[in-house]
C-alpha cells in the first residue's frame, strides 16, 4: 500500500470526524449535538468525494448527493418535532417543570 | 502534475478549515457560537474540496453532479441554521449566560 498525500488527508478527516462524534455524543444540550452531527455531515461528503476520485468510483458522487440530502432532511426533521412539540395532539405533560413555563408563557 | 499539486493544496486547505470548525466545536461553550464555527467547514471547506475534485477528474457529466453539491448545501446551510438558533433560543433564551448543573 502506496502512502501519499490523499490518504493522509482521508486519515486526518476520518480522526476529524470521530472527534466531532465525540463531542456529539458529550454535549450538555440538544442543540449541541445537532450542530455537531451537522458538521460531521459535511465532512462524509468530503470523505466520500475524496474517495470517489481515489478508487476511481463515480458512482460514488450519486452517494454524496444523498447524504447531503439525507442530513438536511434529518435536521429539518429535529428542529420541527422540537419546534412544534406543543402543537402534538394527546401528548401534554411530556416535559415536566421546566417545559411548563414555556407552555405557559405561549400558549 | 501542477494541477494535481494544486488540488491537494485546495485539499490541505479545506481539511485545515474541517480542523478549524472541530476546534470551534470543542472550544466555545454555546451553541450559537457553535454555529458560527462549523459554518466555516460547511462553506469554505466544502466549496475548495469540491474544486479540488473536479481539477482532480477532468471535466464531464460528473462535474455537474459535483456542482450540485455545494449549490444544494448553500441553500440549504441558512435554513437549518436559523431552525437551530430558533430550537436554542426557544428552550434555553433566558440562561444563554449560564448551563445548568443539572443539565450537564
Amino acid at each position: 500500500m502506496q502512502i501519499n498525500v490523499f490518504s493522509v488527508i482521508l486519515i486526518i478527516l476520518a480522526a476529524l470526524i470521530i472527534a466531532a462524534l465525540i463531542k456529539a455524543v458529550l454535549g450538555p444540550r440538544f442543540t449541541d449535538r445537532i450542530v455537531a452531527v451537522n458538521c460531521i455531515s459535511t465532512m462524509v461528503i468530503v470523505f466520500i468525494l475524496i474517495l470517489s476520485w481515489y478508487l476511481k468510483a463515480e458512482y460514488l458522487v450519486d452517494v454524496a448527493i444523498i447524504y447531503a440530502l439525507l442530513g438536511f432532511t434529518a435536521n429539518l426533521v429535529l428542529t420541527r418535532i422540537l419546534l412544534h412539540k406543543d402543537q402534538t395532539p394527546g401528548k401534554k405533560k411530556h416535559r415536566k417543570g421546566k417545559g411548563k413555563e414555556q407552555e405557559e408563557e405561549n400558549p | 502534475m501542477i494541477v494535481i499539486i494544486i488540488a491537494a493544496a485546495l485539499l490541505i486547505f479545506s481539511v485545515f478549515m474541517f480542523f478549524s470548525a472541530v476546534l470551534g466545536l470543542y472550544k466555545f461553550k454555546y451553541p450559537i457560537n457553535k454555529m458560527h464555527a462549523t459554518a466555516v467547514g460547511d462553506t469554505l471547506g466544502l466549496i475548495s474540496a469540491v474544486i479540488a475534485i473536479i481539477l482532480l477528474t477532468g471535466f464531464s457529466l460528473t462535474t455537474l453532479k459535483l456542482i450540485l453539491i455545494p449549490v444544494f448545501a448553500f441553500l440549504t446551510s441558512p435554513v437549518t441554521t436559523h431552525l437551530l438558533a430558533k430550537t436554542e433560543v426557544k428552550f434555553h433564551g433566558n440562561k444563554q449566560g449560564e448551563y445548568d448543573e443539572e443539565e450537564q
